[in-house]
């Protein structure tokens, strides 16, 4: 079927137009309200109020901190999932079911995943029962309302979006280059660490700044999670937007933690690219 | 696959790796299999292994008239906004797939950049833009950001699958005289109708779990029921609540298998990698 640009035009008008109306433009007002005063003067104070405050520092450095965490962990393990699935799976069915149990929790609220982890965490889980009966702790151990329980729901909610990105960059391997290195006499274990993982890594890479961004902008986990012991950078956001209604400076904190965060990523992957281009060459 | 031989490191290993890896996809449905398990108890405390089988925190959370109420928004809802954003993503999809265009990328591009941004920022702007508006949390600035939120899941499944798309049918329709849209409905559509169904059926789940971007947007006479949950579990954990996420669990089974019945959950698995 051949469109004609007036065909073209109709079809893409309104869809833009919504994006336009309903995204680009609220993102506009509300990175442009952190930048004026309520007289309507160009100002950069909410930026000197975050700055200067010592617990907004300490709470963004606490959300990165948390975050890079998370993908450090979710990274091996999605690998570990993805690479057996692509790799080793022979079985059609197994591979589909794999490929559910990754895909269901994504299918679940994260406010349920949440609520898993603490009937696991809590007082009386299923960790603190078992680790009692084993004679592993006397009394209960506090897993809750911690930053570990934090770590812990965030890299299991994150995992499944690293899986699918490293098994499709697994997925994009030339099988006959595996054939090529064991021809040439290298054994598996050399294979996978000479030619499978550098081939993995442009999806190890995407699966990162996916699963760190997420993170850095986590909600339901980290409040539900910590229960009001703590905080992290999307629940002053919240705060700030909700309770106080104080837009402006509810919008400077997005925009901080944003520029922050792309900011680590570009670092990231400069890094990283880097680091791939010299172990090719 | 046989090629995969080369893979293969010793029986120890191997044994080793089979263990490891199905321990870690158990691990996947672990915290959904103890919401299920803890919401047969027939005792009143969350207590696990649960004590006792009793049905009654089902009946009792279906007997409440506000979570079927919540139930009934949030469906409302995701139906209204996976509704609009079939019909937006696929015309955007069809004129990128068949336009030949420049500036096609860069519209790809603009119509995927909801997915790089974090859910509390486009419902935190969204709050504010529809303060200024006067339709702050009602259900229109809800239906605006939730079609904002799923028009990328449409567009990237029907997207893909125009590709490995017989085009020759077209053209041949085309040829025989049928006008553009006769050769949408009946030779394009056709084609085209597993990323559709399976864009909606995901689109629809997004939209049904979502809480970051409900929270700032939503209000209590229009109550949805992740925010219903979140807002019970940040007081209290028990049975009844179990009972309420269990079920959303169960919606999530059904979709799955739907989703695989359709386009298969591995080629799923696939195009949502993609981008």
């Amino acid at each position: 079927m051949n469109l004609s640009r007036f065909n073209i035009f109709c079809l893409i008008v309104i869809p833009v137009a919504c994006l336009f109306a309903f995204c680009v433009a609220p993102l506009g007002v509300a990175a442009a309200s952190s930048f004026f005063t309520d007289q309507g003067d160009f100002s950069l104070q909410t930026y000197w109020k975050i700055l200067a405050d010592e617990e907004y520092r300490s709470t963004l450095w606490a959300t990165l901190v948390i975050s890079v965490v998370v993908t450090a962990i979710a990274a091996p393990f999605g690998f570990l999932i993805a690479y057996y699935n692509v790799m080793v799976v022979k079985s059609k069915l197994a591979r589909r079911l794999i490929y559910m149990a990754v895909i269901l929790p994504l299918f679940t609220s994260n406010i349920v995943r949440a609520f898993g982890f603490m009937v696991l965490l809590g007082r009386n889980g299923i960790v603190n029962n078992t680790l009692m009966w084993l004679g592993a702790v006397e009394t209960p151990v506090r897993f809750l309302y911690s930053d570990v329980a934090v770590v812990i729901g965030l890299s299991y909610i994150f995992v499944p979006f690293m899986v699918l990105s490293i098994a499709s960059a697994l997925q994009g391997i030339d099988r006959s280059l595996l054939q090529a290195s064991s021809d040439l006499g290298g054994g598996p274990w050399t294979t996978f660490r000479r030619v499978v993982l550098p081939l993995s890594l442009p999806g190890v890479l995407a699966g990162s700044i996916i699963v760190f961004t997420l993170s850095v902008s986590a909600f339901v986990t980290p409040s539900v999670m910590l229960g009001g012991r703590g905080k992290v950078m999307s629940m002053i956001i919240y705060e700030q937007y909700v309770s106080f209604m104080n837009f402006p400076f509810g919008a400077a904190l997005a925009i901080t933690l944003m520029f922050t965060a792309f900011v680590v990523v570009a670092l990231y992957s400069y890094v990283f690219e880097r680091k791939l281009a010299w172990s090719r060459a | 696959m046989s090629s995969l031989a080369f893979l293969k490191p010793g029986r120890i290993g191997m044994l080793f790796l089979h263990a490891v890896s199905w321990l870690a996809v158990t691990y996947m449905v672990v915290p959904l299999a103890v919401i299920v398990a803890a919401s047969f108890n027939a005792s009143n405390r969350l207590a696990f292994p649960p004590q006792g089988f009793s049905l009654k925190w089902y009946s009792q959370f279906l007997s409440d008239p506000t979570y079927v109420q919540s139930i009934l928004n949030s469906t409302q809802l995701a139906v209204s906004a996976t509704a609009i954003a079939l019909v937006l993503g696929t015309a955007a999809a069809l004129a990128i797939a068949r336009g030949n265009f420049r500036g096609a990328g860069a519209l790809t591009t603009l119509m995927m950049s909801p997915l790089v941004l974090p859910n509390i920022v486009i419902g935190a702007a969204l709050l504010q833009f529809a303060s200024m508006f006067g339709f702050a949390r009602s259900f229109s600035s809800l239906l605006a950001g939730h079609v904002i939120l799923v028009l990328p899941y449409v567009m990237r499944l029907v997207l893909a699958s125009f590709a490995g798309f017989n085009r020759s049918l077209e053209e041949a329709s085309q040829d025989l005289g049928a006008g553009p849209f006769t050769t949408f409905f009946r030779i394009t559509l056709p084609q085209i109708k597993p990323g559709i169904v399976s864009g909606g059926l995901f689109a629809f789940v997004v939209s049904w779990v979502n809480v970051e971007l409900s929270i700032f947007n939503s209000s209590p006479q229009f109550a949805l029921l992740p925010v219903k949950i979140l807002n019970y579990v940040e007081y209290t954990v028990d049975p009844l609540i179990a009972a309420v996420s269990a079920s959303t669990i169960y919606v999530a089974i059904v979709i799955v298998v739907l989703i695989d019945a359709f386009i298969g959950i591995d080629k799923f698995a696939n195009a949502r990698a993609e981008t």
